[in-house]
């Protein structure tokens, strides 16, 4: 029996000590002396509709031109907004495997990443290429942090604009100007009925939708300083102009289309522009859109800041980060972020984007009207940072923002909405 | 195919008699075992239990971004599951998976078995039916959410069609945001949601009973191929009438592949996931959300992984106050047999 029991004891240690080694193997991709041989740069985004992936392939060749040698691979995720692309991306920074690139929002959500000591420190770059003097200061501050720089910017879109249906609005009878109030435009909306279409067209199918409409109601009703504060606490959600935006924001939601919950943001932007509704509030990266399917921009749709927010660029941005630790290829890493803020490829890239250029002094020819707005928008006006796009405040607090704009649509009830954002922004901000 | 040899119609040709060949070969067949199950044992234990465990961990931990590991415990014990039991999310999660489960095994149960009594008694083309029935089990969760989407879809789907038989005022499936037989109004206390059967899990319950009753059907045929079919004649010949056959013969004796086939499902409905996100995604007012895709949410994109791990605890007893004592029972019986 005894030697039975030897045996037993050996197989458990054998298999024990397979399953062990298996474990430990995880840690020998740490070896920089790897690097010189691998010779792919392997960029990590959630650009992969039409509009997204053409301006992605204006930065692959330009990094191909600068860089012959090595190969671009694409590892985009699909999956509205960004959500499963971040999934994949945590898993691999877990894993010790991270891509040699990956795209972000400026401001918290790089914060959250510095914090994390996942992203590589970018000063010497900057100060190498000069870029300090070239980016508008509101942005600069949201890609430092004591000090050091840690991400490269590449666009800017803005959030806070309503395309609409001409046709439908002179139907209708109702002018929206960049000057409409807030107030005005929520009297207009049984008007906006009488045209035939639903009012305001939603694609509540991504979560992020909904979350970025109260968002610009909000923004209407307290502007911009008042809403840098709701970001950390100062102003609470309870706020009655707060409380006043979301009651309107209830009451725009009986005039969406009616299947608003099978329906993309695309597609909502889509069914705005060949006339089933009148006005659907998204980005600028909808114009693009657009413009890919062939809608013409004063015939087919027309666009306004969101009424009550002319005073405002509500920032969505996207920038490119390095990793800090087990870098594949970190020659290749550093050109690719200088090719970002190339003058060319900045104009190149948010043409086809349909963003505005974050590089002072990049040329706008060739821009459609819209753009050459926005851009200039984008130099001049106060920039506040989207709470929808987990861009304003670190990513718990957007989710629960999120969280709770998903159960108004279905229970409508404004105060269980403010006290669930009122106490989170006890719990979950200032961390 | 030999004939059954007693050992006494061998004669001697075997050297010793069979009781001691039969008692060395079973001591060598049992020094082996360990070599074999070693490795199963160990796996199963680090793998399954040990993760298990370590989830257990994380949801009493503080770690929340995945790329910031924080394993102190937090700090009143236990507060990661009270937070998330108070959310008005999570409180629609339990409702509806609650409900999705017992109305998806009721649903596919009693379909399968139809479906495998109606089989049964085929007497052209059985192999036929029971291949299409079963086919749908074949697909990804994937590809019939897709399907059943379009299929469901309030303004282009089979809406068109009760449209054109005169309904005008058709249900608006998964859109819908209508709690029906609501025994408890969400309120100012504990319960922020309506208690009741969201209309919204209906197409997810029927697209998952389509899958999957198939699997039951399976089953069944297996177990009504083990009814004796003298049981039936002499009842019938007693003057049982079909019903009562099926009642009081056919009913009993498929118990045990009913229960099964209960504990089979029970898990999958437990876990849904990918179909539901196919289908509808969390749903307004997060009326077809569930469990799986809260774990999904908390792990990726709030940044909260004792939140998610928590989730994926309370899944796990949920699974456990059913197939736990299912196996107990089922042990003892063994062993009681044997």
């Amino acid at each position: 029996m005894l030697r039975n029991r030897v045996r037993v004891g050996l197989a458990l240690a054998a298999t024990t000590a397979l399953a062990l080694s298996g474990c430990g193997g995880a840690g020998s991709s740490d070896s920089g002396g790897k690097s010189g041989g691998s010779s792919s740069l392997e960029v990590f985004s959630w650009w992969t509709s039409g509009s997204e992936s053409e301006a992605l392939q204006v930065l692959q060749n330009a990094f191909t031109a600068a860089d012959a040698n090595v190969t671009f691979k694409n590892a985009a995720v699909s999956g509205g907004g960004g959500s499963n692309a971040r999934t994949v991306l945590a898993t691999r920074l877990q894993g010790g495997n991270p891509p040699d690139s990956w795209q972000l929002h400026p401001d918290q959500d790089l914060m959250s990443a510095v914090q994390d000591g996942t992203v590589a420190d970018l000063t010497d770059l900057y100060q190498q290429q000069g870029w300090e003097a070239k980016l508008p200061d509101t942005v600069k501050g949201m890609l430092q942090k004591d000090g050091k720089y840690y991400a490269v910017p590449v666009n800017a879109h803005r959030a806070n604009v309503l395309w609409t249906n001409p046709g439908l609005l002179k139907k209708a009878g109702v002018t929206l100007t960049d000057d409409t109030t807030i107030t005005d435009f929520v009297a207009d909306l049984p008007k906006l009925k009488s045209s035939g279409a639903a009012p305001i067209c939603l694609g509540a199918k991504d979560p992020f939708a909904p979350a970025q409409l109260l968002e610009s109601f909000i923004l209407a009703n307290v502007g911009p300083d008042a809403w840098k504060q709701l970001m950390t606490g100062a102003v609470p959600f309870n706020d009655p102009r707060v409380k006043t935006a979301v009651t309107q924001f209830g009451q725009a939601l009986t005039y969406t289309n009616s299947d608003s919950a099978v329906l993309t943001w695309d597609q909502a932007a889509l069914q705005t522009a060949e006339g089933k509704c009148v006005v659907t509030l998204m980005g600028d990266w909808a114009y693009g859109e657009l413009v890919a399917k062939g809608k013409k921009d004063g015939t087919d749709f027309s666009h306004v800041t969101f009424p009550g927010t002319k005073g405002l660029f509500d920032f969505v941005g996207d920038a490119f980060v390095i990793p800090a630790k087990n870098a594949p290829n970190v020659a290749a890493e550093k050109v690719w972020l200088t090719q970002l803020l190339d003058p060319k490829v900045q104009s190149e890239f948010n043409l086809k984007k349909g963003s505005a250029p974050v590089l002072k002094g990049a040329s706008l020819d060739g821009y459609p009207d819209y753009q050459q707005g926005a851009a200039k928008d984008f130099q001049t006006l106060p920039i506040v940072s989207s709470l929808a796009h987990a861009q304003a405040a670190p990513a718990e607090f957007a989710t629960t923002y999120s969280d709770a704009v998903t159960s108004f649509l279905g229970s409508k009830n404004v105060d269980a909405f403010l006290k669930t954002m009122a106490g989170a922004q006890k719990t979950q901000l200032g961390s | 195919m030999t004939t059954s040899t007693a050992p006494h119609a061998r004669g001697d040709i075997a050297a010793s008699p069979p009781v001691t060949r039969a008692r060395r070969t079973s001591r060598a067949r049992f020094r082996a075992a360990p070599w074999f199950m070693a490795p199963s044992i160990v796996l199963t234990f680090v793998f399954v239990y040990g993760f298990i465990g370590f989830s257990g961990l994380i949801s009493l931990s503080q770690w929340k971004r995945p790329t910031r590991e924080d394993l102190a415990l937090r700090s009143p014990f236990g507060e990661t599951y009270v937070e998330m039991f108070k959310e008005q999310r999570f409180q629609a999660d339990m409702r509806n998976v609650t409900v999705f489960t017992v109305l998806f095994l009721a649903v596919t149960v009693v379909g399968g078995l139809v479906m495998a009594l109606l089989v049964h008694h085929l007497v052209i083309a059985k192999g036929l039916f029971r291949t299409v029935f079963l086919l749908p089990y074949a697909l990804s969760f994937i590809v019939t959410g897709v399907a059943f989407r379009w299929i469901f879809n309030p303004t282009s789907g089979i809406n068109v069609w009760l449209g054109d038989l005169g309904i005008h005022n058709p249900p608006k499936w998964s859109t819908d945001t209508t709690v029906a037989f609501t025994i408890h109004h969400a309120g100012d206390g504990f319960w922020q949601i309506d208690l009741g059967i969201p209309l919204a899990m209906l197409p997810i319950i029927i697209a998952a009973a389509w899958q999957l009753s198939g699997f039951a059907m399976a089953m069944y045929l297996a177990g009504l191929a083990g009814i004796p079919a003298e049981e039936l004649e002499a009842s019938s010949m007693d003057g049982a009438s079909w019903f009562q056959q099926l009642r009081r013969i056919i009913l009993p004796q498929l118990w045990p592949v009913t229960v099964t086939c209960l504990i089979l499902l029970l898990h999958t409905s437990l876990k849904i996931f990918d179909l539901v996100v196919a289908m509808s995604g969390s749903g307004p007012g997060f009326v077809s959300d569930v469990p799986g895709i809260y774990v999904y949410d908390m792990m990726g994109r709030a940044n909260r992984y004792d939140k998610g791990s928590a989730a994926a605890i309370v899944l796990l007893v949920m699974a456990c106050v059913f197939v736990v004592p299912y196996l107990v029972r089922v042990y003892r019986k063994e062993s009681k047999g044997a």
